[in-house]
C-alpha cells in the first residue's frame, strides 16, 4: 500500500485553474521528485495536499495518506496532520525561521503543540533533534537565534522542526535552490539519510534534474499544471516520451554556441594585482581589540578583451567581496585594481569615463530594480556616465535599440518592472548594462535564480551579444555548470585566495587542487549511463 | 545585552549634554539683555538689575552654564520670577498630573489599540476590517478637544458620572484621583489609540505574509497561534517606536486637553510661563521634558533590543 495517493487533483485560484487533474503516489521510505519549470504548478501541489493554499483557491480530487482522506479534513484536524503526519521545508533558509525567536524554541514548539510532550522535555527533545540534523549542543546551543547561522545551517534547523515528530511524509520544496554546492550536497546528504534510516517517504521538488536523478526513487515532470511524465528515476531518464522532458533535459545541459573572438593579448582589459580587503569583526568583548577577516586575500588574476572568467565558489569566500572591488564600490586595502591601464579607485573618486567601462549584471532581477520606474528610465539611467548629454529622442532611441537587442521590443520601455517574467527582467537588467557600450560586463550570480529553459535562452544571448559587441565577461558564480558552457578561463576561490586557476575545460577535466576536486564532487549529476541513446 | 545596553546609555548622556546646551544658548541668544526682556519696556533699572543677580546673569558663558546645569543635577532649578517660589516646587505639583496623565492615556490606547489592531489583521479585508479602519480614521480626524467638550457633555453635565474639571489631588485616594484623570484621559487616548490600531494593523499584515509564518503553520499552528506566537512578537518594533513618541507627546502636548478640563499640568505652566515671559521657568520645564523624551527613547531602545535578538550585541 502506498504511503500518499493523490488522483486527480484539481486546482483553481480565483477562477483560473492552475493544477488540472494531477495524480501520482508515493510509496513507504521512498523519495518521490516533482520536477518542473517554475510556474508549473509544483509546489502548489504540495501546499494542496496539507491546505496551506493561497485565498481563493478551490481545490478538487482526492488525497489519501494511508487510511485518512486528506481532502475531508476540517481546519482543526488538518492542523494535527501538519508538522505530525507531514512535516515540509521550504526554499529560503534565510527567512524560513522566526527571526525573534531562538532554535530551540522554534524546533520545541513543534513537539509542543501537537501536545507530544510537557515543555522541559520539548527542550531536551529539541537538542536531540537539532543534533540529528548535525548542529550538536556544543556548537549550536539552542539558545541561538537564526540570524547567528548561515543559510545552510538555517535550512538544517527547518528540517529539524520538520522531523521532529517523526512525519511519516516529508515534503521539501526547493530545499537547495538557494544554497551553493557544497552545502547542497551535505542538506542532500542529510535529507536521504532521514529517508534510509528513520523510515520518511520523501517528496522532492525541484526544478533541478540533476537532484532527482541523484536523489528520487521515482520522477514525476511537470509542465502548466499537468504531470506529463512519470516513471521510476533511472527508467524516465533512459527513456523519456514526452517532448518536455527531453527539452528539460536538453536545457540543463545547454551550451551556448559561442562565437570566437581575437582576443587582444596586448595588453589586459582588468588587471587585479594582489587585491587585499579586509573587515573588521565585532568586538568580542568590550575592550578587547577587534580582529579583522581578510575576506579578500591577495588575490590577483588578469582577464583580456573580448575573455569570459569564471569566479566560483562556495557563499562567503570572498566572492562578492572581490567583485565590488572591481566595480569600484569597495575601497581596498592593499594591492590595485585597473581597468584598461587606468586604476580603478572606489567611490567618487573613479572618472565617469572609466566607470562608464564596466556594468554589473545581479543575481534578483526583481531586487536590483526600483519598482516605481518604467523601463525606459530604468535602462537609461546609466547613460549620464556619457560624455556628452543625450536628449530624450536620442535616449529612447538607445533603450529601444537595447532593449531589441535583448530580445525584448521598444514598446517595453512603457512598463513597468512587474509586469514581466524572472527572464525577462534579466534581460533588461542585461539592457541596462549594454547602453554605455562597457568593454567589461559582471555577472553577478546572474542566471541563478532562473530556471533552467530561461537559463539557457539567457546564456544564448549572452554569447551572442559579447561577438557582437566585443565584451568581456567576469562570470561569478557557485553554479559550476554554468561557468562550465560560458566561460575560457576559471578561477577557484576559497577563503579570500585563488586556489586554482586554468583554462575551464582543463580545471573541470583534471582539477588539481582538492578544494576544487570536492566543489567538484559535491555537484550532483545524472549518471552518463542513463543519458546514452 | 549588557553591552547594547551600556552603549544607549552613554547615547543619552551625550544627547543629554548636548540638548542642554541648546536650550540654554538659546536663552543667551535672545537679542537684547534676558532681565529687561522679561521685565518689559517700563521695568526701573533697579529692578532689572536686581533680577540680573537673581537669573545669574553675572560671570562668564561658561561658568554659567556650569551653575545651571549642576544646579538641575541636584534638584535646583532656580526660582520663579513670576510665582515667587522655587521651579522645582512648582514642577513636582504638575508632575503629579501630567505624568499620571500620559501614563494612563498610554494605557487606554494601547489597551484599545492591541486587540482592535489584531482583529482587522487577522481578519483583513472582512466587514469588521472595514468598519474598524473607517473608525481609526474618524478617531485621528475628529480633534482631540472637540471630543473632549463631548465628553464633558455627556458624562458631567448630562450622567453626572465625573467632574467637569478639575484635579481633585491624591490626598483623597488613588480612586479619587484617577477618577478626576479618566475623562481628559479618554479624550487623549481615542487619537492615539486610532494611530496605534492602524500602525499595529499594517505591522500584522506584514509579518503575516512573511515565510516563517508558513513555516509555523507547517508546523501545526493555527492561524491564530501562528499570529500569537510568530507574528505579534515581530510586529512589536514598528509599535514600540509609535508609543515611544506617544508618550513624549502626552506629557507635554497635552496642553489643550488640560485647559479643557482645567488640569494644572506641565503643558499648562510652560505655557504660562511663556506668557508671563518666566524664562526660569521655561528653561527649567523645557530642559525636564527634553530629559522625559530622551529617557523615554532610551526605555525604547531596550525594549528594542528585548523583543529583537538581533539588535543585542553578542557578549
Amino acid at each position: 500500500m502506498n504511503l500518499l495517493e493523490v488522483s486527480q487533483l484539481d486546482l483553481a485560484i480565483h477562477g483560473t485553474p492552475v493544477l488540472e487533474s494531477v495524480s501520482f503516489a508515493i510509496e513507504h521510505g521512498k523519495t518521490f521528485g516533482l520536477v518542473g519549470e517554475s510556474g508549473s504548478g509544483k509546489s502548489l501541489t504540495a501546499l494542496s495536499l496539507v491546505n496551506l493554499l493561497p485565498p481563493g483557491s478551490v481545490r478538487a480530487g482526492n488525497g489519501r495518506l494511508l487510511d485518512q482522506d486528506l481532502f475531508a479534513l476540517d481546519e482543526s484536524q488538518l492542523c494535527s496532520v501538519r508538522g505530525r503526519e507531514i512535516g515540509m521545508i521550504f526554499q529560503e533558509p534565510m527567512t524560513a525561521l522566526n527571526p525573534v525567536q531562538s532554535i530551540g524554541d522554534q524546533v520545541a514548539e513543534t513537539l509542543i503543540v501537537h501536545g507530544a510532550c510537557s515543555r522541559s522535555e520539548a527542550r531536551n527533545q529539541a537538542c536531540s533533534k537539532l543534533e540529528r540534523v548535525e548542529l550538536p549542543p556544543e556548537r549550536f546551543p539552542p539558545g541561538m537565534f537564526p540570524h547567528e547561522l548561515s543559510g545552510g545551517q538555517r535550512q538544517r534547523v527547518c528540517i529539524a522542526l520538520a522531523i521532529a515528530l517523526q512525519p511519516k511524509l516529508l515534503i521539501a520544496d526547493e530545499p537547495t535552490t538557494a544554497l551553493d554546492v557544497s552545502t547542497q550536497a551535505q542538506i542532500l546528504a542529510l535529507l536521504r539519510s532521514l529517508v534510509e534510516h528513520d523510515g520518511m517517504s520523501l517528496m522532492l521538488i525541484t526544478h533541478d534534474l540533476a537532484v532527482v536523478a541523484d536523489m528520487a526513487d521515482t520522477v514525476a515532470v511537470m509542465e502548466s499544471g499537468r504531470i506529463v511524465e512519470a516513471a521510476p528515476t533511472e527508467q524516465l531518464f533512459r527513456n523519456m516520451r514526452h517532448a518536455y522532458t527531453r527539452r528539460l533535459l536538453k536545457a540543463s545541459f545547454h551550451k551556448p554556441r559561442r562565437g570566437r573572438l581575437n582576443a587582444l593579448h596586448d595588453q589586459p582589459l582588468l588587471r587585479v594585482e594582489n587585491a587585499v580587503r579586509s573587515y573588521r569583526l565585532p568586538k568580542s568583548r568590550l575592550f578587547s581589540s577587534a580582529e579583522t577577516l581578510r575576506a579578500v586575500n591577495g588575490v590577483s588574476f588578469s582577464l583580456d578583451r573580448g575573455e569570459s572568467v569564471g569566479l566560483v565558489g562556495e557563499s562567503g569566500c570572498g566572492k562578492t567581496t572581490l567583485t565590488r572591488a572591481i566595480l569600484g564600490l569597495d575601497p581596498l586595502q592593499g594591492g590595485q585594481i585597473s581597468l584598461g591601464g587606468r586604476p580603478v579607485l572606489a567611490g567618487r573618486k573613479m572618472s565617469r569615463s572609466l566607470r562608464r567601462r564596466m556594468q554589473v549584471v545581479f543575481q534578483d532581477p526583481y531586487g536590483s530594480f526600483n519598482p516605481r520606474h518604467k523601463v525606459d528610465r530604468l535602462v537609461a539611467e546609466p547613460l549620464h556616465l556619457g560624455d556628452q548629454s543625450t536628449n530624450s529622442a536620442r535616449r529612447r532611441e538607445i533603450v529601444a535599440q537595447a532593449l531589441e537587442e535583448v530580445g525584448l521590443t521598444g514598446d517595453d520601455m512603457k512598463k513597468y518592472i512587474h509586469e514581466f517574467s524572472g527572464g525577462q527582467r534579466q534581460r533588461i537588467a542585461i539592457a541596462r548594462a549594454l547602453v554605455t557600450r562597457p568593454d567589461l560586463v559582471v555577472l553577478d550570480e546572474a542566471v541563478s535564480a532562473l530556471d533552467v529553459s530561461m537559463r539557457a535562452r539567457i546564456l544564448d544571448l549572452l554569447a551572442g551579444l559579447q561577438v557582437k559587441h566585443g565584451l568581456s565577461y567576469l562570470f561569478v558564480s557557485h553554479d559550476l555548470t554554468v561557468v562550465r558552457v560560458i566561460t575560457d578561463r576559471v578561477l577557484v576561490m576559497y577563503a579570500g585566495q585563488i586556489m586554482e586557476h586554468g583554462k575551464t575545460e582543463d580545471v573541470f577535466r583534471n582539477p588539481r587542487h582538492s578544494y576544487t576536486r570536492q566543489l567538484l564532487d559535491a555537484a550532483p549529476c545524472i549518471p552518463r549511463s542513463w543519458m546514452q541513446g | 545585552m549588557l553591552r547594547y545596553t551600556l552603549v544607549r546609555f552613554l547615547s543619552l548622556c551625550v544627547t543629554l549634554v548636548a540638548a542642554s546646551l541648546v536650550v540654554f544658548l538659546v536663552v543667551e541668544i535672545i537679542p537684547g539683555d534676558p532681565a529687561s526682556f522679561m521685565l518689559g519696556l517700563n521695568a526701573e533699572p533697579d529692578t532689572v538689575a536686581a533680577l540680573r543677580k537673581e537669573l545669574g546673569l553675572s560671570g562668564s558663558l561658561g561658568s554659567r552654564y556650569l551653575d545651571w546645569a549642576g544646579g538641575m543635577m541636584v534638584g535646583d532649578f532656580g526660582r520663579s520670577y513670576t510665582y515667587r517660589v522655587p521651579v522645582a516646587e512648582l514642577v513636582v505639583a504638575r508632575i503629579q498630573v501630567s505624568l499620571p496623565l500620559a501614563f494612563y492615556a498610554l494605557l487606554l490606547s494601547t489597551a484599545i489599540a492591541f486587540p482592535v489592531g489584531i482583529m482587522a489583521a487577522s481578519r483583513r479585508g472582512s466587514i469588521l476590517d472595514i468598519g474598524i479602519m473607517g473608525s481609526t480614521q474618524l478617531g485621528i480626524a475628529v480633534p482631540n478637544f472637540w471630543f473632549a467638550m463631548l465628553l464633558v457633555l455627556v458624562f458631567a453635565v448630562g450622567l453626572r458620572w465625573f467632574a467637569a474639571g478639575g484635579f481633585a489631588g491624591w490626598d483623597q485616594g488613588v480612586l479619587v484621583g484617577l477618577k478626576s484623570l479618566t475623562l481628559p484621559a479618554i479624550a487623549l487616548a481615542v487619537t492615539q489609540a486610532s494611530i496605534l490600531a492602524r500602525v499595529m494593523r499594517s505591522a500584522l499584515i506584514d509579518t503575516l505574509g512573511q515565510d516563517f509564518i508558513r513555516t509555523a503553520r507547517a508546523k501545526g499552528l493555527t492561524r491564530r497561534q501562528a499570529l500569537t506566537r510568530h507574528a505579534l512578537r515581530n510586529a512589536l518594533i514598528p509599535v514600540l517606536t509609535i508609543i515611544g513618541l506617544q508618550f513624549s507627546f502626552l506629557l507635554a502636548g497635552a496642553i489643550i486637553i488640560e485647559n479643557v478640563f482645567f488640569l494644572p499640568g506641565l503643558g499648562r505652566l510652560i505655557f504660562q510661563g511663556i506668557t508671563q515671559r518666566d524664562l526660569i521657568v521655561v528653561e527649567s520645564v523645557v530642559m525636564l521634558l527634553v530629559f522625559a523624551v530622551i529617557v523615554v527613547n532610551f526605555l525604547v531602545d531596550i525594549a528594542y533590543a528585548l523583543v529583537d535578538p538581533r539588535l543585542r550585541i553578542r557578549q
